[in-house]
């Protein structure tokens, strides 16, 4: 049953054919690679030089081919490059005690940033030729796998002060590069002592071509400095000054000169790129944020009178840096809480503080680009928090509207009603989403998912605020809408007070969960008029009701919605939704001892073998790239965090006892029957594979236990069977989960003794003449009334030959063995039975198209057929072809049915 | 038997004025308090223009015997405002009389041309006709009123915005006098518009209820009512689903229905799949009864409901004609099935099962042998009824199976030999293009 993964992820088919063919790649990247290795077996003198120089030149045409984003050309470079390393790796080990060269650690690190950064921008991709977004795929992967091996060098490298921070990519270009320039200078001079031999005495056999080359490049400095990959070459350029450095540096000074004179320049752009904390940072860069704290003020300007315009005005200059790719967004969050404290500092209102709350959420919600991803823990907590306040601050003044339709010119924060841009309401969506995604990343397992599951009474809490603050002021449709959110985090939870007010156990007046939700449910029910938000309301509710036995309730809700004719058509989630919703009515009705619709419900879900998939609680092992990483994406990203689950195994427990006290009663009934059909699939399988083992133990699984009490009851045993079935391993398996697990274990003996007692009666009532009911009644340890009445029902239906006779209190059986030829002619007529039903079908179905107004009807008689043929000679041409292939076939179809009443025949003389 | 009474329900869904025959006949079954009821009528009279009534009910609840001057006083009032309404009508109706003996009044167009051309009709009058029939209705003078209505559905067009009202007051009118045939006839009208017109689903859903609480007054008390019902409420799946959803309680009286209508047996298994179904929002003796019998073949159970049956129906304004019907037909079918399940019965456990005496029961069951209802034959030394059902013998089973093959392949070759022949004329149709 394909209900969600159907059209799950077509749109997606382009890249995830990408994703395919890059294996593909790999393997042979890998067989070139220790091909390669092969022959670097040989050691030639001075080869140090010839590698070094080769890999520089790679490196080089690498970087042009970034600059102009060519990236199939940067792709087969890159090969060349781990190529060309490989040939150079023996070099390195001896020479440089086997620690990777600097340079080639900067190349790999950029070249990781750059993939990075395009694969950021969605926008650029989308637009990037099939070519290029083939070979990005390619390279990214490469990238990755291969990065692995000098991960270490990477984050020293990252780390070390001639890095380019990882950020790079959304710095000021400029100031990076005199950033970076400084971090190499003074790194050197801290450097200098400890790497100083060593380098000085590698470096007078390499950095003459380099440097060439490179400052060649440099000469451009200044002007040239658009794009970032020329910094980054700039970098290297001081990194190899760096190595001028150490060896002359007198020669050079003019080079330090110019440096110095550009320094002062560098320092205020440094300034400001510092303030962002990273968490790796080390002391040298916390000086640098202290500088900040003293620039901070630098917001407004000193004594500038901080008015209401003016906030609002730097609120804007602020946000107009939003979404652009060398925004700091940890910046921005920052300067936004300055602003907000600001704004309160100078009582600028309420309004104000509102926007403000509101552009910080937005920060915050900007920060994390992959959408994928959770956000991290500190934000999130800070999000909750500023959401919270900002609910309050509105709920508090009814005088402020926020919504969407506002435009920005009219937005009004200074007399009284006041208008503000944004929606709260999207933004409360998102942070659940944001919750569930970061549930979903921690294992479920583990405390912290308990922890964090604690936030959920927050997000609770917080929807709820918005709720109120909706139910003052909001049309309809926002209404709807944070209704289902509130709904979404309502349906899933039990609430034991609704089970003790049908037992009259808490005053009917008590407000239970069920209330709550049959009140927001209504309200959307009337007033939706997105198909979306009701069918998904529908299904929380029947879900709610079938979670606390409202059985009638949720069957009628079904059956009433008529979901089942156009879920099909509904999107991936609502049928997850669908499906959960499915298993839960399906264990309602077995608590409330409707065994059959129990059966129905899950059949659907069963008959697949992917209870699981279907219910979005974990993915199936997956085999021979069944879906590509993509599309593993999004199915990873339907699935329903952990402390939603529904039991997987009670579930297919319950399945396969109601198929068990279905399907074992109707394989008695119909033994000998040509036309049994069977109820469950999955059941027979169970079956099928324990008949299967040779030898047979005691039962170990929870399926074992059921065939085991199966085949318990096909002999009428309904005491091992109800061992079997409720015993102390099954309790604490399965039966346990229910809510009144004692109660679904009584019902459960009762069914098995029912259904014993008719399967031993299908069974055994030839070997009878007559049967006494209370002896019947003794075995089965069932009132009386109840056996008779199970067998007056039976007899109506006219499943057991019998009667009852009441003086005597017995059941006489009248059942007559047919004997063995009348056995036969029963076969015989029910085969012919079937002939006849397959000729009027054919009959009925040639009816209706070509042959209406041809003779056509003439395959019950071969008399006609004859007939047929003689006039057949003296039709026109078309129709004569016509005539004779349908000719052809009824003849065929007439050696056929002669056939098949031979074979009959002869069957039954054989027999 | 306050808990199964229906009628604090059924009245919700009825018209004002028929609401009183349920009224009192409940005066006369002391369930509820007299004075109660009593006190409740005269405040539902009050707000109709039936003066005499309410005098009437005043007297029975001992109040003053003078009639208060407020009733006086609108007594002139309703008594004026029914000779301006009469006054308003008068020409057209005596147009009305001149043209019935005409030929123009068999079609309702041709009348309509007629009373235009001739007598110079207007909307105006329709309208004043209606309201002059609102009122007489209102006071009690269905008689009357209903003639009025009669005139205003001829004259009417059905997009008219009263002509749903007209309807329903033809049908108020109608039950009120008594009057079944034409009541039926006004069912159907009523119905049909019901079905075809444009109605909301909830507007649908509210006039159909409406129209099955108005339909049982009108189909227990009509000779053919006993069959449509069943027809309507159980095969016409609009209704049964208004049942199911608004008014379960209905089921009471298409069990009813049901149980005392033999001819239909085999609505028996429909029914009880509904009353299965809506067990747990609806029960009383009566489904309670049924679902006894056929679903857990439980006689004890049954005769005790049979025995509870009998106060509910006979505390039932709508049914309380058929109670000797329904207890027959029950009997009658506890027997059925007690015959078809047993082969041997003891003549003083039947009797126990049926609420009769031995005696009594041996005599009806020697009355159902003679008139062949029933195979069987009585041991009188043991007291036994001895069923003479034998069970199907396998020759016979194949036999019967043989028999609807032949069947079969008959029909089958009748209708190629009809479609041969018709070929055989086509082609030699075709022989003549040659």
């Amino acid at each position: 049953m394909s209900r969600f993964f159907a059209n799950g992820s077509d749109s997606e088919s382009e890249s995830s054919e990408e994703e395919v063919q890059a294996p593909n790649f790999n393997k042979a990247s890998a067989f070139q690679f220790s091909d390669d290795e092969e022959e670097v077996k040989r050691v030639v003198r001075s080869t140090k030089e010839k590698r070094y120089e080769n890999l520089t030149s790679i490196i080089k045409t690498i970087r042009n081919h970034k600059k102009i984003k060519d990236i199939p050309n940067t792709l087969s470079s890159f090969e060349d490059l781990t190529r060309a390393y490989t040939k150079a790796l023996p070099v390195i080990s001896k020479e440089e005690n086997g620690i990777t060269p600097r340079f080639y650690i900067r190349c790999l690190a950029e070249l990781e940033d750059f993939i990075n950064e395009i694969w950021e921008d969605r926008e650029g991709r989308r637009n990037l030729s099939k070519n290029n977004t083939k070979s990005l795929g390619t390279l990214r992967q490469k990238v990755r796998k291969y990065i692995k091996d000098f991960e270490e060098d990477l984050s020293r490298f990252r780390e070390a002060p001639d890095q380019e921070s990882e950020a790079e990519d959304e710095e000021a270009h400029v100031s990076d590069a005199g950033e970076a320039a400084d971090d190499s200078y003074a790194g050197f001079k801290k450097e200098a002592s400890v790497t100083a031999p060593k380098i000085a005495k590698s470096a007078p056999a390499k950095s003459v071509p380099a440097d060439d080359e490179d400052s060649d490049d440099s000469i451009d400095w200044d002007s040239d400095s658009e794009s970032e990959t020329e910094s980054s070459e700039d970098e290297n350029q001081y990194q190899n000054m760096r190595e001028r450095f150490l060896k002359r540096s007198t020669e050079k000074g003019e080079d330090k000169g110019d440096d110095d004179k550009r320094k002062d320049k560098r320092k205020e752009q440094k300034l400001k790129i510092r303030k962002r904390a990273e968490d790796d940072e080390d002391g040298e860069w916390e000086t640098v944020v202290k500088g900040h704290v003293v620039e901070k003020p630098k917001m407004f300007e000193k004594d500038a009178e901080i008015d209401i315009p003016l906030v609002l005005a730097k609120l804007v200059e602020i946000m107009s840096a939003r979404g652009k790719k060398r925004t700091d967004r940890r910046l921005q969050i920052d300067l936004l809480f300055e602003l907000r404290d600001i704004s309160d500092q100078h009582n600028l209102g309420v309004p104000v503080s509102v926007k403000i709350h509101f552009n910080i959420i937005s920060a915050i919600f900007d920060y994390n680009q992959k959408i994928s991803e959770p956000m991290k823990m500190e934000h999130w907590a800070l999000l909750l928090e500023v959401m919270q306040s900002m609910m309050k601050l509105l709920l508090a003044n009814a005088d402020i509207s926020i919504s969407e339709s506002v435009a920005e010119e009219h937005e009004e924060y200074i007399t009284a009603p006041f208008y503000i841009r944004g929606c709260p309401l999207a933004a409360v969506e998102r942070l659940d989403d944001e919750f569930t995604k970061l549930l979903k990343e921690c294992d479920p397992h583990s405390n912290d998912y308990v922890s964090r599951l604690k936030d959920e009474m927050n997000v609770v809490k917080t929807i709820e605020l918005v709720l109120q603050y909706f139910e003052q002021c909001g049309n309809p449709n926002e209404r709807c809408r944070i209704y289902l959110r509130k709904i979404e985090h309502l349906y899933y939870k039990f609430d034991p007070e609704v089970l003790k007010k049908k037992r009259g156990e808490v005053p009917a007046t008590t407000a239970t969960s069920v209330d709550v939700m049959d009140k927001l449910c209504k309200f959307i029910y009337a007033k939706d008029d997105t198909d979306r938000i009701r069918t998904r309301a529908i299904l929380a509710h029947i879900y709610h009701h079938a979670m606390h036995d409202n059985w009638f309730q949720a069957r009628d809700l079904v059956l009433m919605s008529h979901l089942q004719d156009n879920i099909d058509a509904a999107d991936p989630a609502t049928r997850i939704l669908y499906n959960r919703m499915m298993a839960n009515l399906g264990l309602c009705a077995f608590r409330q001892e409707n065994v059959k619709d129990a059966h129905h419900c899950l059949v659907d879900l069963m008959v697949t073998g992917k209870p699981k998939e279907l219910l979005a609680q974990g993915l199936l092992p997956q085999r021979q790239h069944e879906r590509s990483a993509e599309q593993e994406k999004i199915e990873k990203q339907r699935q329903m965090p952990f402390h939603m689950h529904i039991n997987l195994e009670l579930l297919e427990c319950v399945y396969l006892v109601s198929a068990m006290l279905l399907e074992i009663p109707y394989i008695a009934a119909h033994e000998f029957d040509a036309r049994r059909r069977m109820i469950s699939k999955t059941f027979y399988q169970q079956l099928r594979s324990s008949e299967r083992q040779s030898l047979v133990g005691p039962p170990e699984s929870m399926r074992e236990h059921v065939v085991a009490a199966a085949k318990a009851m096909r002999c009428g045993n309904w005491q091992a069977c109800a061992n079997f079935i409720v015993n102390k391993k099954m309790n604490t398996k399965v039966w346990d989960l229910f809510y009144e697990s004692d109660r679904v274990r009584e019902m459960l003996v009762k069914f098995i003794k029912e259904e014993s007692l008719r399967t031993y009666l299908f069974t055994y009532s030839n070997v009878y003449t007559s049967i006494s009911i209370p002896s019947l009644a003794q075995m089965y340890e069932l009132p009386v009334p109840k056996v008779h009445s199970i067998i007056s029902k039976m007899i109506i239906n006219e499943e057991l030959m019998a009667s009852l006779d009441d003086p005597s209190e017995t059941v006489v059986m009248h059942r007559s063995e047919p004997s063995r030829l009348q056995a036969l002619a029963m076969q015989f007529v029910d085969k012919v039975t079937n002939l006849v039903d397959v000729n009027e079908k054919v009959f009925d179905m040639k009816q209706g198209n070509f042959f209406q107004r041809g003779n056509m009807g003439n395959r019950g008689d071969r008399g006609y057929n004859r007939n047929q043929n003689n006039q057949g000679g003296n039709w026109g041409g078309q129709r004569r072809d016509n005539r004779n292939q349908r000719n052809r076939n009824q003849r065929g179809h007439h050696k056929n049915q002669q056939q098949q009443q031979q074979q009959q025949v002869q069957t039954i003389d054989e027999e | 038997m306050a808990n199964f009474d229906l009628t604090r329900i059924n009245c919700q869904f009825l018209d004002r004025h028929l609401t009183f025959p349920l009224l009192e006949f409940l005066c006369g079954k002391e369930i509820y308090n007299q004075q109660e009821l009593l006190e409740y009528i005269l405040e539902t009279v009050n707000k109709t223009n039936m003066i005499d009534y309410t005098m009437d009910t005043r007297k029975r609840l001992n109040l003053s015997q003078e009639m208060p001057d407020e009733l006086v006083q609108r007594k002139a009032e309703v008594l004026a405002t029914l000779k301006q309404l009469q006054n308003e009508v008068a020409p057209i109706m005596k147009a009305t009389d001149i043209l019935k003996n005409g030929e123009s009044m068999k079609d309702s167009k041709t009348f309509v041309n007629a009373l235009q051309k001739d007598y110079n009709f207007k909307v105006e009058h329709l309208e004043s006709a209606y309201k002059l029939a609102k009122y007489l209705y209102e006071c009690g003078n269905y008689q009357e009123s209903t003639s009025y209505l009669y005139f205003c559905l001829i004259v009417m067009s059905p997009n008219d915005k009263n002509y749903l009202n007209v309807l329903w007051g033809k049908l108020a009118a109608e039950i009120l006098t008594l009057n079944w045939n034409t009541a039926l006839e006004d069912l159907t009208r009523l119905r049909d518009y019901i079905d075809s017109a444009n109605f909301s689903t909830i507007q649908a859903l509210q006039q159909r209820t409406w129209l099955i609480h108005w339909s049982v007054l009108v189909f227990f008390n009509h000779p053919k009512g006993r069959d449509l019902i069943i027809e309507m409420f159980l095969y016409k799946p609009l209704y049964l689903n208004a049942i199911q959803t608004m008014c379960p309680h209905i089921m009471r009286y298409l069990a009813t229905a049901v149980v005392i209508n033999r001819t239909r047996r085999n609505a028996l298994k429909d029914l009880i799949k509904v009353i299965q179904q809506e067990s747990y929002t609806y029960r009383d003796p009566i489904t309670e009864f049924l679902e006894c019998l056929y679903v857990n073949f439980d006689f004890e159970g049954a005769r005790l409901k049979l025995h509870e049956c009998q106060t509910v129906i006979l505390n039932d304004f709508f049914i309380v004609a058929c109670l000797n019907e329904f207890v027959e037909d029950a009997r009658l079918m506890i027997f059925e099935t007690f015959c078809r399940i047993h082969q041997c019965i003891t003549i003083s456990m039947l009797a126990d099962k049926l609420n009769m005496k031995p005696n009594e029961a041996e005599c009806w069951i020697v009355n159902l042998i003679r008139n062949a209802r029933l195979n069987a034959k009585i041991d009188s030394k043991l007291g036994h009824v001895v069923m003479g059902t034998q069970p199907l013998s396998p020759y016979q089973q194949l036999v019967e199976k043989i028999d609807s093959l032949s069947m079969r392949s008959e029909h089958l070759a009748g209708l190629i030999e009809r479609k041969s022949k018709q070929n055989n004329k086509e082609s030699i149709d075709s022989w003549k293009y040659y």
